[in-house]
């Protein structure tokens, strides 16, 4: 999980080497507190720029997101089927 | 019947399985004389050669259905089956080549009745005919359709197609294992829609080929080798279309099971949208073809730009309504602040009036007294015994330095002082007269 505390050390490129997933739950979180309306201006503040934060690591994982393939067994693979419909 | 050149160069590349005989019959023939009386001998190879050439051109035989019962199957090293299939009364030597044997449904057993299509044809090195078997189907009790409905009822009694059992699919897969042949349109398929869609996510394949009679247990252990993965959050299990026989491993009982008992949801996409199997009902979920089940397995890539979008602009808009609410909340209180506070001006007013006012009342005052001050001047100048000794006056005081009013107060030879306007007079009583009333004035 990435919380305030972890928020606050790291650089926007470690930032953005964390599951997608995990970016987009922090950065939903985040707009939900700054929703809730319960934060005082100055911790708006820095919640608003937490979320600009994660909304760019976000960008910048879709943007650099390459499909990556494992395949297991490679050898044990025999008679391989001819092409399918 | 003529020699037909052009249906033996036809069936030439066919023959794969025979040695090449070039030399023999393009040397024979052009050099044939015309026939004469003198019978035609034949050698045997140009005899079983025509023999095929006549089988080849049966249209029955060339594709033909036919139904037995398979006996003494052999599966020699070179991956083919050769068996015998018979009926009460008859016999046929039939092949099974690997390829087809690969994608057959059943594999042959002793005894086994099934439904074979294929061709017939010629062996000319052994002088034989035999069936060429294109797909071999089980027969008779056993068909397909019975047995799928019999394992259907089966299985769902058991619960294995609960809807209880369904899971749900992980909405941010990471890792995303995959089932299915490395070969062919599916796997290209799958990769390409989640290159396009979900590129963030980590897919695994398992390979498996997924046809034929040993596709079932090959399935099964691809499926087994996902399970034994850390981190998997899907599954997908995919096959493109096919015929029934084609589709036949995913209503396989070891397939069906194997997929009930998966740790992470399993996701089916096998064959096209009218495609149901055992495999389909297991699932946690049922895709209509394998692109679809890749589209299910993840979120929409090219809408999380926009839905991205739409987190950062609802964070600007609280941010905005947050600052507002704080200037509204200020702005009320500056409100609530001077409501409450006291009017400085208006007492700064109130009190340069007061002053005024105080200023006015006490030169009014000033001035009566004033007044009052100077007419009491007057009086007292009027009384004062200055003026009064300046008309004429005088003040006598006794020998006790008192003002003398009474006669009697003094007696002969008192030392008396006179005050008069200018000075005063020390002199002694020369005698008293009476009490001085009537003559004061004078």
């Amino acid at each position: 999980m990435i919380d305030d505390a972890k928020l606050a050390v790291l650089t926007d490129d470690e930032l953005a080497k964390h599951p997608f997933d995990e970016l987009v739950v922090a950065l939903q979180q985040t707009v939900q507190r700054l929703e809730a309306g319960s934060t005082g201006l100055e911790e708006s503040i820095e919640l608003y720029k937490q979320g600009l934060r994660l909304h760019a690591a976000c960008e910048t994982r879709l943007k650099k997101a390459e499909l990556t393939i494992t395949e297991l067994g490679r050898r044990g693979v025999t008679g391989a089927e001819p092409d399918e419909a | 019947m003529a020699d037909q050149p052009s249906l033996w160069d036809q069936l030439q590349p066919e023959q794969p399985e025979q040695p090449e005989q070039p030399e023999q019959p393009q040397t024979g023939r052009p050099q044939e004389p015309p026939a004469r009386a003198a019978p035609r001998i034949l050698r045997v190879t140009d005899l079983n050669r025509r023999v095929r050439s006549l089988l080849d051109a049966d249209s029955v035989l060339g594709d033909v259905w036919v139904e037995g019962e398979v006996s003494q199957p052999s599966f020699p090293p070179s991956g083919h089956c050769f068996f015998t299939l018979k009926d009460a009364n008859s016999q046929l030597r039939a092949a099974l080549f690997r390829e087809e044997l690969g994608r057959a449904v059943v594999r042959p057993e002793h005894g086994m009745n099934v439904i074979i299509h294929g061709r017939v044809r010629a062996y000319e090195p052994q002088g034989v005919y035999q069936l060429y078997v294109e797909s071999i189907t089980p027969a008779g009790a056993g068909d397909l359709h019975a047995r799928y409905e019999a394992l259907r009822r089966e299985l769902a009694a058991a619960g294995l197609f609960d809807d209880a059992r369904k899971r749900p699919i992980p909405r941010w897969p990471r890792r995303i294992g995959v089932v299915t042949s490395p070969v062919g349109a599916v796997w290209r398929d799958i990769t390409n829609v989640l290159r396009r869609r979900y590129p963030l996510v980590e897919l695994v394949l398992s390979p498996s080929v997924v046809q034929g009679a040993t596709a079932a247990p090959a399935v099964v252990r691809a499926l087994q080798r996902l399970y034994a993965q850390e981190g998997l959050d899907t599954i997908i299990l995919a096959r493109g279309g096919g015929s029934l026989e084609d589709l036949w491993c995913f209503n396989d009982e070891r397939v069906v099971r194997a997929i009930a008992e998966a740790p992470v949801p399993v996701i089916v996409g096998v064959g096209h949208e009218s495609d149901v199997t055992l495999a389909d009902f297991a699932a946690d979920l049922r895709a209509p073809t394998p692109s679809a089940a890749a589209e299910l397995a993840t979120p929409d890539g090219t809408q999380l730009t926009t839905i991205l979008g739409r987190l950062r602009d609802r964070s600007t808009a609280a941010l905005l309504g947050r600052a507002a609410d704080q200037r509204r909340f200020v702005e009320a209180e500056e409100r609530a602040l001077v409501r409450l506070s006291p009017d400085i001006g208006a007492a700064r007013q109130r009190t340069a009036d007061l002053i005024d006012r105080g200023g006015r009342a006490l030169d009014d005052r000033l001035e009566r007294r004033r007044m009052l001050l100077a007419s009491s001047h007057d009086a007292l100048r009027t009384l004062s015994p200055t003026a009064t000794l300046e008309r004429g006056y005088a003040v006598a005081r006794g020998p006790d330095g008192r003002i003398l009013r009474d006669a009697t107060a003094v007696g002969a030879g008192d030392p008396l002082q006179v005050i008069l306007a200018r000075g005063t007079v020390d002199t002694r009583v020369e005698k008293t007269t009476g009490d001085g009333t009537e003559d004061l004035i004078t």
